[in-house]
């Protein structure tokens, strides 16, 4: 036997691995231990091996590997885009109650919670023809791809929804800057 | 001189012809690409890791590695180190031939290359080597490979006396052997050193200062929590199943009740049953004999009905019979109303009498013929008259004379008796004769044959008698006078007649006046008894009376009787039936089921005595005794049934009682119970989560030592300077999500243990807390993954680095952490700490690590690292196609008949230029 396929067997949840990631799925730490042990066992391997697949394997330390494709904020799925959505209004919600972000692994995602982001939100997400069951609905598809997981009657949010948060972060410290910005060239017109 | 590595030589080995390699401090290891410098260095793993296992020669493959280092056997690796126990030592490595295997050996003395040559320049092989050694002074030691390995890494237990101590890695401790040799197998090719070895090799490196913790969390909750958990599913099922246990217990008594009842009544039963055929038979006796005599009676009565039935027709027939001659007396009373006297009867009886005897007088006179005979001789003689007058006709020819004209006269004879004198009288043309025939026919005598026909004549008596005119003339006359006599005669009979009929009138006449006569005795008669007559009906009616009152009292009587009877039959029917039930009953048992045989022995409440009851009732009661049976039964089937549900809906806690009796009673008190048990269940509860979090305290003040070790090891790390590096540190980082969850754990034993106080079932209760429950799910399901939570699992070693003016960034792989260079640098300091780290720093051996690709690093990091290796014990060798003037010796290897060469007199020594260092 050749060193290649040896090495190759000894992957033995690549088959796996492959299907959920290629899939578009997130692998994360909480609620796929065993494919996230894998991952993590054999990380260079898996990721020169995907490589040479085509597909570009990254891990984030916060627990969670998947596939990057670049396509993706160019041309933004009707699935991605309400799952934005979904999440943004979610942490929005949230973010209102006062609740710590960072701890978003361990709120009850429920229709409680669901029926909250709505009320709050509901010219956004009747504009998006999303109601409360469309999102328990979204939930679902997110779960998917391994954004949620439903534990014990409810949805939990799982580590990959760190990408959202990034980005809305991101988004959010844009806006900042650019409200500085404005501010700083408003001033300096008056000034001027 | 420092003790350590002083020169490594290759002889006839990995295509060198020769080598030698100074190893007692840095080196530049010159030559183009392809020639030979890294299997140069790699050789060094025959002498030091010796574990084939553990060698690495990158993509080579150990069998050709094998051929390729040792081709005949007189291929040596040896290495010069000097030792501070036993001073300069040799350590050496020869093939043995054909095979490419090789051996390992050792002596005390210096490297000199010489001593491996024979006076005829060539070297001396494997099977020669002891004895040549021998004669230059030199005592020789071989070893096999597991041998030499504990040799050099001080693991040899036992040593000949004249044994030098070879021990060339004295480490802290033995145990890290393993890594030491990993780590030392890596210094050969540092570069190519990854974070996952780092990390690994640190945790071995720090692995005597960590707990050995390794805990299978979802196994120890299960332990810790399995008392907890399987007493909460019993108490839940229990309260679950509350009203079938409620309704169980019910039956449980009932069943208690009834079997005291049964245990009493049994022997009752058998008892009464054990006499019952006999009652039964006294008792059927009994009615019959009652039965009998009252049939008796019954027909006697009968029969009495009958006589009496038999006097009342008797009695009315003498009824009828006086009413009759009432009657008629009446009747001739009315006929005879205008007769005053028997007298005027008697006179017209006489008259009638006289008329008769005259008219009878009168036809006694007249005793002629009757009429009627007179008439019959008239039409005979007119007959006779016809035929006379007709013979006369037929006198001149007929038949008669004719055949006596032609006939004899005896045949004749013959048929005149055949033939009427009617046919013999016919005329000529009356007849055809044919004489012969008739002769023919006529022969015989007595006899007359015709065809088809035969007669016998003797019988016959003539018919015909031929007359003559004078004869048949009288005989009409006198018939014509006959005839005229007869006619007178009629008339006269005929007159007589008349007489006669009279007479008989007047013989009725008479006959009627007799008959009056006697009628008016009768009514005499019945006149004079008239009186008579009345009594006697007087009489007969109140007999009549009497006796139909007496027939209705009989039929009365009767009735009765018959009653009496039904009754019998009816008590006797009971009895039968009664009789046919127990028998029945008897037969079918339910009481036959082994169980009822141990009945008294099971659990059961005392039944109170209750009064006897007759034999009579015995059906009944047995049909009882027989329903409690079945329904004894019923509670069996039933409370088996709940049982096995109460099985299935997981109370089982008591199914491994005794016996079922003492599991039913165990489960209804426990039923009972159910606020203690949820007490103490919230107290174990408590106390398992203070179990459970033990061991995860371990595992975090591992982590937590691990983590101090690694702030140790920075420390050791961080003076050095890596090219513009500000801060080059490893950290071993949290795993957030693996970490919280175990103190979320901790906390929440913490908060148990102070005092607080949690409610098991209600919420926010510790076994129901939503993050709580998360925080254990995630340990468990990494504990499966990873086959066990280890201190290792809690954290990821991260690479930060900060360059001058900029922020420390952290990175996961220290590839990715800075420049080619600089990542070398890093990756040797780390490694070279690491190697520090294990070793004994009282008997320090200056060992040597290897840096392929070294023209990567500038000048300047090129001496700090020299000397970072220096400081850590190490001589640095670079390996590349130009020199670096950095080392302290340049070594080109040179080519010669198309084998590498390097001699000791091609080593250039430079100078230190110290002006450069810090
Ligand atoms: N373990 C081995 N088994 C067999 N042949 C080997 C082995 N190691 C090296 N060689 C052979 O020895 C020759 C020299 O290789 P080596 O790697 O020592 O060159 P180098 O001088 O280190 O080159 P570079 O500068 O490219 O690193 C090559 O032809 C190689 O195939
Ligand atoms: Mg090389």
């Amino acid at each position: 036997m050749n060193h290649f396929t040896s090495t190759l067997n000894q992957l033995d949840k690549l088959a796996l691995l492959f299907k959920e990631l290629s899939n578009g799925k997130h692998i994360n730490r909480t609620g796929d231990a065993s494919l996230w042990v894998a991952l993590e066992h054999d990380k260079t391997l898996y990721q020169s091996l995907f490589k040479a697949l085509g597909f570009e394997l990254r891990f984030d330390e916060r627990g969670f590997a998947w596939f990057h494709t670049d396509e993706i904020s160019s041309n933004i799925s009707k699935t991605s885009r309400q799952l934005a959505l979904l999440f943004m209004v979610i942490f929005d919600t949230q973010a209102d109650a006062g609740k710590p972000l960072i701890h978003f692994s361990d709120w009850i995602v429920d229709r409680t919670l669901l029926s909250q982001a709505f009320e709050k939100h509901q010219t956004l997400l009747i504009a998006e023809n999303l109601d409360i069951d469309a999102l328990l609905l979204l939930l679902e598809s997110a779960a998917r791809l391994g954004f949620t997981q439903q534990s014990r009657g409810h949805w939990q949010l799982l580590p990959a929804v760190c990408r959202y948060l990034d980005h809305f972060e991101s988004l959010a410290n844009q806006q900042r800057k650019d409200e500085v910005q404005l501010a700083d060239t408003e001033t300096k017109e008056i000034k001027e | 001189m420092e003790y350590g590595f002083q020169q490594l030589v290759l002889l006839n080995s990995a295509d060198y012809q020769r080598a030698e390699l100074p190893l007692d401090d840095s080196v530049s290891l010159i030559a183009p690409n392809n020639t030979g410098k890294t299997s140069l260095i790699n050789a060094l793993q025959f002498l030091l890791i010796i574990d084939r296992r553990r060698m690495d020669f990158g993509a080579h493959e150990f069998d050709k590695t094998r051929r390729f280092y040792f081709p005949s056997n007189s291929s040596y690796i040896l290495m010069e180190v000097s030792l501070p126990q036993s001073g300069t030592v040799v350590l050496g490595c020869v093939g043995k031939g054909v095979s490419h295997d090789y051996e390992y050996f050792a002596y005390q003395g210096g490297l000199i290359t010489e001593d491996f040559r024979q006076e005829d320049g060539s070297l001396v092989t494997q099977p020669r080597l002891i004895t040549h050694l021998a004669q230059k002074n030199r005592t020789l030691f071989r070893y096999n490979a597991t041998e030499f390995r504990d040799l050099i890494y001080g693991g040899r237990r036992t040593r000949n006396s004249h044994e030098p101590d070879f021990t060339v890695f004295r480490l802290e401790h033995n145990s890290d052997a393993q890594p030491f040799q990993q780590v030392l197998t890596r210094t050969l090719r540092l570069d190519k050193l990854s974070s996952t070895d780092v990390k690994s090799y640190l945790l071995q490196i720090f692995k005597r200062d960590l707990p050995d913790a390794n805990i299978d969390f979802k196994q120890e909750w299960d332990k810790a929590f399995a008392e907890v958990n399987a007493e909460r599913a019993q108490f839940l099922a229990a309260k679950n199943q509350l009203n079938a246990i409620n309704k169980l217990a019910e039956q449980v008594e009932a069943r208690l009740v009834l079997r005291g009842k049964l245990i009493a009544w049994c022997p009752k039963i058998n008892n009464a049953l054990a006499q019952w055929q006999q009652h039964y038979q006294q008792e059927e006796e009994q009615i019959q004999i009652q039965l009998s005599k009252l049939q008796e009676e019954q027909k006697r009565q009968f029969t009495k009905g009958q006589e009496l039935a038999g006097q009342r027709v008797m009695l009315d027939q003498a009824l009828t019979e006086l009413k009759n001659k009432s009657q008629q007396q009446e009747e001739l009373d009315n006929q005879f109303a205008l007769v005053s006297s028997r007298e005027t009867l008697e006179a017209a009886l006489n008259s009638a009498q006289q008329k008769l005897d005259h008219q009878t007088t009168l036809i006694g006179q007249s005793h002629n013929r009757s009429a009627s005979l007179i008439q019959r001789d008239i039409t005979n003689r007119k007959q006779a008259l016809q035929q006379l007058q007709r013979q006369k006709e037929s006198l001149a020819d007929n038949l008669y004379l004719q055949l006596s004209k032609h006939l004899p006269p005896e045949q004749l004879e013959r048929l005149n008796r055949a033939l009427s004198a009617q046919v013999m009288t016919l005329r000529p043309e009356q007849f055809k004769l044919n004489t012969d025939t008739l002769k023919s026919l006529l022969e015989e005598t007595d006899t007359l044959k015709l065809p088809g026909l035969e007669l016998s004549l003797s019988a016959l008596t003539a018919q015909h008698q031929q007359l003559g005119r004078q004869a048949l003339e009288e005989q009409i006359t006198d018939n014509q006078q006959q005839l005229q006599s007869l006619q007178e005669q009629l008339e006269t009979a005929q007159q007589h007649d008349q007489a006669k009929i009279k007479k008989h009138q007047l013989e009725k006449e008479k006959r009627t006046c007799e008959e009056a006569l006697k009628q008016y005795d009768i009514l005499l008669k019945l006149r004079a008894n008239q009186a008579t007559r009345a009594d006697e009906t007087g009489t007969t009616e109140s007999a009549l009376k009497n006796v139909c009152e007496q027939l209705a009292q009989s039929g009365q009587l009767a009735q009765a009787l018959t009653d009496r009877i039904n009754q019998q039959h009816l008590a006797l029917q009971h009895l039968v039936n009664k009789h046919k039930i127990i028998d029945r009953i008897k037969n079918r048992r339910t009481d036959t089921d082994p169980q009822f045989s141990y009945l008294a022995d099971m659990k059961h409440h005392p039944w109170l005595a209750e009064p006897e009851w007759p034999l009579e009732q015995l059906a009944q009661q047995l049909e009882t005794y027989q329903t409690n049976c079945k329904t004894l039964l019923e509670y069996n089937q039933q409370i088996e049934l709940t049982l096995s549900q109460l099985h299935s809906s997981g109370l089982t806690k008591y199914q491994y009682s005794e016996t079922a009796d003492i599991e039913l009673a165990a489960i209804i008190n426990f039923s009972q119970q159910l606020d203690k048990e949820e007490e103490a269940l919230d107290k174990k509860a408590r106390s398992a989560v203070i179990n459970v979090t033990a061991s995860l305290h371990e595992l975090r003040s591992g982590l937590h030592a691990f983590q101090g070790k690694m702030r140790e090891f920075n420390r050791l790390i961080s003076h050095r300077r890596l090219s513009d590096l500000k801060i080059f540190k490893i950290e071993a980082q949290d795993e957030t999500q693996l970490v919280e969850a175990i103190d979320m754990l901790i906390d929440t034993a913490k908060g148990i243990d102070s005092g607080d106080t949690f409610e098991l079932f209600n919420h926010g209760s510790i076994l129901d807390n939503e993050q709580l429950e998360r925080a254990k799910q995630l340990l468990i399901d990494e504990g499966n993954a990873r086959q066990g939570l280890k201190i290792a699992d809690l954290f990821r070693l991260v690479f930060i680095v900060a360059k001058n003016e900029q922020q420390p960034e952290s990175f996961q792989e220290i590839d990715s952490a800075a420049s080619n260079g600089t990542v070398l640098m890093a990756k040797l300091v780390t490694g070279l700490a690491m190697l520090h780290l294990m070793q004994d720093k009282r008997h320090k051996t200056r060992a040597i690590c290897y840096l392929d690709e070294a023209l990567a690093l500038d000048r300047h990091n090129q001496k700090s690292l020299i000397i970072t290796a220096q400081e850590f014990g190490f001589a640095l060798i670079f390996a590349s196609p130009s020199p670096l003037t950095t080392a302290r010796y340049c070594v080109p290897i040179h080519q010669t008949n198309g084998k590498n060469n390097i001699s000791k007199t091609s080593w250039q020594l430079l100078e230190d230029l110290d002006e450069d260092s810090p």
